[in-house]
């Protein structure tokens, strides 16, 4: 099927849309890797000092999986959001740049810049240059291009990524600091929610609040501001409320998800959830509110930072005085943050929050509307050079990637490159891979097209059932061309470059009312030509509703009849003149795509 | 990567497709690309969406899951010169094979070679040269051209 990307209404990109777009993005490099969260979070908590079984040597893992392992997986899938596993590979590249920029902080966001950033540059690059790339030469042409540009891109990445990072989350401790210096405690969770949704929690946790946590413990023996960035309350409410009123793939993680903010204490596990619906920052920040206010209310605080942020931690250094203020602030925030992210997530009736059963419903919706403009069969696809108008990429989608699409994607491209377009790429990926953009062009086995409209219901969709010599080809160059505005050839050259062998009295002379069987001849060198030319024929006759049979035989196995029409090469022909007298002989200059051959079917019954 | 000679084999005279499946990745296991396992990959996958290319080709290669079954890269070629039928019981059409080239992909080395096979079998007559070559050096030097 053919969407047409221009055809559909834009939508109006709101601030609210592309906050929301913002959100789905941060959280969709995050989503994959919540394994390696949990892992490290789980690392921490079990054997770092003051853990559940400390272990010096194991908790080497900690430092890192932190600052590596995460940073270099968030920007590895985030590369790939934008260009596929070039993407993803320079995306990591880039990312270490960032990471070895300020060991002292975990590079989260900066992974979030850097991955999406390199890959984006490596897809310029490649627009500009891979269709200049020689047949042969890609491979050296994809990791030369990736290798250099991933260096270049590192090195930016800690000269300038990295610093952008540290003013940023300066700015946010600077503005916790300002707030506190008012004594209005409670407000600081406006800057503090976000920044740990932003992974900035470590940065203004360690950076501001255990500092002065600890001057002041140091003083009256307790603190309330080890609480504010550790108090698992907000996002324990917020993974509730997902729980009961979630969708799809996050409500079926939620509760897993609780268990681990909550128990584990690790936070980083909540952040994709408000990242995915950015509006639940407000629960956050009201349940973050509220609790510190809670704790203020009861003079409540801790006698030394709790890390990680769980339940478990946060008693464990509760003071003795504090027990029911802490637990009291715990809970009220984590009631208000429930409450006011369930009412969020109800009244939301919107299907773009980014989740999976939403998109899956966005899809059928799409495909509803595109029904009646079935997949088209493969000759009947009527390809409107509009649709074609934005089209800036062609891939070609297999299964998995390593055989079928790799050469369809190798005819194309030089299809592409002869006709003198070159703004365009054509590459191959598995159809897992594929994902939406505008301005693709997709091409499909026609087993994989229903697979490929899905993950890709905005791009130009092809399906084609043979690889090689498919007339789509032809027809994709052709309407390319016409947009570009190359003065034109002739699409199609195959076949009818092929001239017809001037021999219309040769046909005169055959009698086609006493054929009862074509026949092509094995001989000598040539049994697997033969093969293939009956087949090619019987194909011709049965499409054309021919019935005389079409048979391959050995050139001593025929009789000599005149029912035989046999079709020859000139060489074969003269063998068949010296050994049979009766038998009709055509004589072609290629027996598997000659124009007489056409003629031939249509004289025959 | 290049084309070994004795990865071709020649005049083959198979009845099922799974027959010439297994004969190419037993040229591949032979070569020390792939292990045992890789050829029931093969026919899995072409089970799953044909490798059937159109002009008489066909390229038998493993699912994703069977890439961990793969040493190194390689490609055979096994001639059939009588056919062998490549379709579905529910397709419409004989898919009609001469020429198979077992597949065994490691880092995209093999995409050159598979590039140029598909240059080179995009002329049906120049797969018609494949199902005719007498030996397999004439193979090698015919797909060779195509680079030039």
């Amino acid at each position: 099927m053919q969407a047409d990307t221009s055809s559909k209404p834009k939508k109006k990109s709101s601030l609210k849309a592309k906050v929301q777009k913002f959100g789905t993005a941060l959280s969709s490099m995050v989503m994959p890797n919540i394994a390696a969260i949990i892992a490290w979070g789980l690392v921490t908590a079990i054997f770092m000092e003051g853990g559940w079984a400390p272990n010096a040597t194991i908790a080497k893992l900690t430092s890192p999986m932190l600052h590596y392992l995460i940073p270099i997986l968030i920007g590895y899938t985030g590369g790939r959001m934008v260009y596929d596993e070039r993407g993803a590979l320079i995306g990591a590249i880039g990312t270490l740049g960032v990471i070895v920029g300020d060991l002292n902080i975990p590079e989260f966001l900066g992974a979030m810049i850097m991955g999406p950033l390199s890959a984006w540059c490596l897809k310029k690059f490649d627009q500009a240059f891979q269709s200049k790339v020689k047949s042969g030469f890609e491979m050296i042409y994809n990791n030369f291009s990736s290798g250099i540009l991933g260096l270049i891109l590192a090195i930016l990445g800690m000269l300038i990524v990295t610093p952008v990072v540290e003013w940023g989350s300066g700015l946010m401790s600077s503005a916790v600091d300002a707030i506190m210096k008012v004594h209005l405690l409670p407000l600081t969770a406006i800057i503090i929610e976000p920044a740990k949704v932003l992974f900035l929690n470590n940065a203004i946790g360690n950076g501001i609040l255990v500092p002065l946590g600890i001057e002041q413990a140091a003083k009256v023996g307790k603190s309330v501001l080890f609480l504010l960035e550790a108090n698992p309350g907000p996002g324990l409410g917020i993974l509730l409320a997902f729980c009961f009123f979630g969708k799809g793939d996050a409500k079926g993680s939620a509760p897993g998800a609780a268990i681990i903010h909550f128990f584990g204490g690790i936070h980083e596990i909540y952040f994709p959830y408000i990242l995915m619906k950015p509006i639940l920052i407000v629960a956050a920040i009201l349940g973050g509110m509220s609790g510190t206010f809670t704790f203020q209310l009861f003079n409540a605080g801790l006698k030394a930072a709790a890390s990680p942020g769980s339940i478990i931690a946060v008693l464990a250094m509760t003071a003795k005085d504090s027990y029911l203020g802490i637990i009291a602030g715990v809970l009220v925030s984590a009631a208000v943050s429930f409450l006011v992210a369930s009412f969020i997530l109800k009244r939301d009736k919107s299907t773009d929050s980014g989740d999976l059963a939403a998109k899956q419903k966005q899809m059928e919706q799409m495909k509803a509307e595109s029904k009646g403009k079935e997949m088209p069969s493969t000759d009947e696809v009527r390809t409107s050079i509009n649709s074609y108008a934005n089209v800036n990429k062609i891939i070609f989608a297999c299964d998995a990637g390593m055989g079928s699409s790799a050469m369809g994607a190798s005819l194309l491209r030089d299809k592409v490159k002869k006709a003198g377009i070159d703004n365009i790429s054509v590459t191959n990926t598995a159809v897992s891979r594929l994902k939406d953009e505008a301005g693709l062009l997709v091409v499909t086995q026609e087993e994989l097209a229903e697979r490929a409209l899905e993950k890709t219901p905005s791009a130009v969709h092809v399906s084609v059932d043979n690889f090689l010599s498919s007339p789509k080809y032809d027809e994709i160059v052709a309407n390319l061309k016409a947009l570009s505005q190359v003065t034109d050839t002739p699409a199609s050259e195959i076949g009818e470059s092929k001239k017809v062998a001037a021999s219309g009295d040769q046909l005169a002379k055959i009698d086609f009312s006493s054929i009862k069987e074509v026949n092509f001849i094995r001989h000598d060198q040539h049994q697997g030509s033969a093969t293939m030319a009956t087949s090619i024929f019987q194909d011709k006759m049965a499409k054309a509703g021919k019935k005389t049979p079409v048979k391959a035989v050995r050139i001593n196995e025929l009789d000599d009849e005149n029912d035989h029409l046999v079709i020859a090469t000139k060489a074969a022909g003269k063998n068949l003149a010296v050994r049979y007298s009766n038998i009709q002989i055509v004589v072609v200059k290629d027996i598997l795509q000659d124009k007489l051959l056409d003629e031939l079917v249509k004289k025959l019954n | 990567m290049e084309l070994k000679k004795d990865m071709i084999l020649l005049n083959q005279d198979v009845t099922t497709r799974d027959q010439a499946i297994r004969l190419a990745g037993q040229l591949l296991v032979d070569g020390g690309c792939v292990d045992e396992g890789y050829i029931d990959s093969m026919i899995a996958r072409n089970e799953d969406v044909s490798t059937y290319m159109g002009n008489f080709i066909a390229i038998p290669h493993g699912t994703d899951e069977g890439k961990k079954h793969i040493k190194k890269t390689g490609i055979s070629v096994v001639q059939i010169p009588m056919g062998v039928d490549f379709s579905n019981d529910d397709d419409a059409n004989e898919q009609l094979v001469t020429v198979v080239f077992g597949i065994a992909g490691l880092n995209n080395e093999h995409l050159q070679l598979l590039s140029q096979i598909a240059l080179f079998c995009s002329d049906v007559s120049n797969v018609a040269k494949l199902a005719d070559a007498q030996s397999a050096d004439e193979i090698i030097d015919l797909l060779q051209e195509v680079g030039k």
